[in-house]
């Protein structure tokens, strides 16, 4: 993968966000992840209503809505992290490949591997940078010290944090400022080079210039993974996404091209949600 | 400005008086604790001056030399009654109690005198203190040293003359000379000897085991027999060459007058050191005090553990705590890693968790007991049936010995350590586990590769709980193998090196031991405060290295400042 200019000297560039100018049509992508009438339940409470979607490969894809409409439940799914919640019962199929990941044969710690997590707040471990992002190439074994520098460098360059961090590979992680963190934790995922990425409002605890910076990797990253983005900020899924998905209530509303679903959507919730009138 | 009561209490600063009131309490209690057996203890060491006075009592008067160790008052009722002559009118007498040493001339150490009936007080620099091996301190003038038969020197006055110095440097020199001897004793005794008394047991037992198997093969026998005749012959060597040293050791002895003008022999053999207190600088004291110090924590106990050092009972209580924590931090950590980690949570595992907390609270008698009949008896009885049964009948571990009183010990703190862990475990943000699990780390690649490091220091916190609570506990360990008096350490140079089956000594065993089972209590009373706060040392030092340990995890697993 290839730096931007921009990515290098950390300059803050808007230009960059924006997005090529092509038709984008869903029914024409080829597909990652098919989710197949999903009903979620915590305990007896009903959180996910029968979800149908078709994930596009390559492209990013945002989930809006209201706190609490689900939209974070349903990202977890995708990687099975609610197997860890006591009392969540899932229905229904979710297919990577055309393979269900909820079939009993399913290597959960594999699939958590081809579908990586970002998850709100940087969550990196208690080690060094380097050891930070070897820890899931450790995991699979590798053991050779030059596979994994390389792949270490390769994930650092990707997430635009090498330069920031090269000369202080074996000092602690958690000394970096929390945009650094996030961006290092975002570079740990990577590095195992996963399918899908997951980040669940990845930019929510950081300030505004972290914010874009974490928006500008995105736009880099999706050259090479399917990327799916649950936020808060409609300006955020406005500027990073190709696909938007709402949510409202454990259900999917509305699911389209962003640009559409911002300047024209269909159903009427939608527009009150992005005019603001709910939320 | 007049404040209201009410607005004074309104304030809160009853409250911060009351709170700060009860810090102040614990910070005296602690302070006052600490002085009264630090002075009492270190106090011990201190070369006294010796007094010499003339006593009269009912009429009689005689000359009194020794050195006060404490006063009180007595009513002189009490006296009246004991047939002393008490003059009239007086209700309270004091009397001081001095140790006058010679033993074996006088039958006792310490004698009460009144201290209205002495005078002529004197510090007479020529008296000079003798610490025996054998009868305690000896107080008196020195008068001659004998070379076997033949007088070296000799002197019968009481001022500091040049024939006076010249005799005491020969005593002196005969004195270092004596003990240079009795290091090569030690050494063929305790370790030579020692080593030769181990290997003749061992191959004892050998034979005996081949004898059980009732192998008739000759050859091994004979090799038993070869090994043991060299091992014989050089017993044979070494013990001649001990009756040479004891012929060397015992050349010299000094003559000197006790209290009542009598003269004795004390062999020169018999004399730890002697010095004249009266006549010491400061200086010459301060070194004297360092000496009697490094001989406390480094040397073996003598006569009846009141005299010499304690070093093989601070060797036992760390060797016993560090087998203890080895132990108990596996274990209560598994348990733990367990009971967070992998179990329901649910009806059982509250049970489990409030039996683990009771189980903290159990006295620790019955846990000696518990050792006693399980481990000891039962374990240990079962062993030796199994694995050495050339040694029946006398036990190898069917008695109390190191590792029964260490597990003894870990099975009394394991509660803690297992209730420090868990605690560190519920404290790992769950964020940092779902990171490691998104990584495609399983749930047991994420426990060791980040959630233990992490719970590292919690688990440290609790080794140190443990360690605060084992090492100053006694009462569990007079059941399953502390000695008032053990001949060796359990760590020597005869393999297997490490004797996990050897009783020991333990500082709090050591102080009940000596304070209140000793012959002779006046002597043992300052060593029951030197040996307090010699094990209050002793913890403090394995709980702060402990600290330390856990301060450097913290350093490196930083939790995260979520």
């Amino acid at each position: 993968m290839k730096m931007t200019t921009n990515a290098k000297t950390h300059g803050i560039d808007i230009s960059s966000l924006q997005r090529e100018a092509r038709t984008l049509d869903l029914d024409t992508e080829t597909t990652t992840l098919k989710v197949r009438d999903l009903r979620l339940t915590y305990g007896d409470k009903e959180a996910l209503h029968g979800i149908n979607m078709d994930i596009p490969k390559k492209r990013v894809t945002a989930f809006i809505g209201p706190s609490g409409c689900g939209k974070s439940t349903l990202l977890r799914c995708f990687n099975r992290m609610n197997d860890l919640v006591d009392g969540c019962n899932i229905t229904g199929q979710i297919l990577l490949d055309d393979n269900n990941i909820f079939d009993r044969t399913v290597d959960v710690a594999d699939l958590r591997r081809r579908v990586g997590m970002v998850f709100q707040k940087p969550n990196p471990f208690p080690k060094s940078i380097y050891e930070n992002v070897a820890y899931g190439l450790r995991i699979q074994g590798i053991k050779k010290k030059r596979d994994i520098d390389e792949t270490v460098e390769w994930a650092l360059r990707s997430a635009a944090l090498w330069d920031e961090v090269k000369d202080r590979l074996h000092e602690s992680a958690l000394g970096m400022s929390g945009g650094q963190q996030q961006r290092l934790v975002i570079a740990r995922t990577i590095a195992v080079k996963p399918e899908v990425l997951l980040l669940d409002e990845p930019a929510s605890a950081l300030d505004p210039i972290s914010t874009l910076k974490i928006e500008e990797l995105i736009h880099e990253l999706k050259n090479d993974f399917t990327i799916v983005i649950v936020t808060h900020n409609m300006q955020q899924a406005a500027r990073v996404s190709d696909y938007t998905a709402f949510m409202y209530m454990g259900d999917l509303i509305e699911f389209g091209v962003t640009d559409t679903l911002f300047t024209n959507p269909e159903k009427k919730q939608t527009e009150d949600y992005i005019t603001g009138r709910y939320g | 400005m007049r404040v209201s009561f009410t607005e004074w209490t309104k304030s809160g600063s009853p409250w911060v008086w009351l709170n700060a009131g009860a810090v102040a309490i614990c910070v005296i209690m602690v302070v006052g604790l600490l002085s009264l057996i630090a002075v009492r203890g270190l106090g011990h060491f201190w070369p006294a001056d010796i007094q010499q006075a003339t006593y009269s009592l009912n009429g009689e008067k005689s000359r009194v030399i020794g050195e006060i160790v404490e006063s009180e008052q007595v009513p002189a009722e009490q006296l009246r009654d004991a047939g002393v002559i008490v003059p009239e009118g007086t209700l309270m007498m004091r009397r001081d109690l001095m140790k006058i040493g010679n033993r074996d001339v006088t039958g006792t150490d310490f004698t009460w005198v009144l201290d209205d009936n002495l005078s002529d007080r004197s510090n007479p620099e020529m008296l000079f203190t003798a610490e025996r091996r054998e009868w305690g301190n000896f107080y008196g003038y020195l008068r001659a040293l004998k070379e076997g038969d033949k007088l070296v020197g000799q002197y019968d006055g009481y001022e500091k003359t040049p024939e006076y110095v010249a005799l005491w440097e020969s005593v002196k020199a005969s004195i270092e000379r004596a003990l240079i001897i009795r290091k090569d004793i030690y050494q063929i005794e305790k370790h030579e000897i020692g080593s030769i008394n181990y290997e003749l047991e061992r191959l004892r037992l050998k034979q005996r085991a081949l004898e059980l198997k009732e192998i008739s093969d000759p050859a091994p026998y004979a090799e038993i027999e070869a090994r043991r005749k060299e091992l014989n012959t050089s017993y044979e060597g070494l013990q001649q060459s001990l009756i040479d040293l004891y012929t060397e050791i015992n050349r010299d002895t000094i003559i000197a007058e006790v209290s009542d003008g009598q003269q004795i022999d004390i062999a020169v053999a018999k004399i730890v050191r002697a010095f004249r207190p009266n006549d010491m600088s400061v200086g010459a004291k301060l070194i004297h005090y360092a000496e009697k110090i490094k001989e406390f924590v480094s040397d073996d106990p003598r006569e009846a553990n009141t005299e010499g050092g304690i070093f093989p009972a601070i060797f036992g209580t760390v060797m016993m705590v560090v087998l203890m924590s080895i132990l108990v931090t596996p274990f209560g950590v598994i348990a733990a890693v367990y009971l967070r980690e992998y179990a329901k949570q649910g009806f059982t595992t509250r049970l489990i968790r409030i039996a683990v907390n009771n189980l903290a609270g159990v006295p620790s008698i019955v846990y000696g007991v518990f050792g006693l009949g399980f481990f000891v008896y039962f374990l240990g009885g079962n062993i030796d049936r199994l694995f050495y049964p050339e040694a029946l009948p006398s036990p190898t571990f069917g008695t109390g010995g190191l590792m029964w009183a260490s597990i003894t010990l870990a099975l009394l703190t394991v509660p803690v350590v297992i209730v420090a862990t868990e605690e560190g475990l519920s404290r790992i943000p769950r964020a940092v586990r779902e990171g490691s699990l998104a990584l495609g780390a399983t749930k047991a690649e994420t426990l060791w590769k980040v959630v233990l490091p992490m719970a590292s220091p919690a688990m440290m916190t609790g080794v140190i709980l443990a360690i605060a609570r084992a090492a100053g506990e006694v009462a569990p360990l007079m059941l399953v193998g502390v000695v008032k008096l053990a001949p060796s350490l359990p760590l020597d140079a005869n393999y297997p090196f490490l004797h996990l089956d050897q009783k020991f000594m333990h500082l709090g065993f050591h102080i009940y031991d000596v304070g209140f089972q000793s012959p002779n209590v006046e002597a043992a009373r300052p060593l029951v405060y030197a040996t307090a706060l010699l094990l209050v040392a002793v913890i403090a030092l394995l709980n702060i290295s402990a600290v330390q340990i856990r301060n450097h995890l913290r350093e490196k697993y930083k939790s995260l400042e979520m």
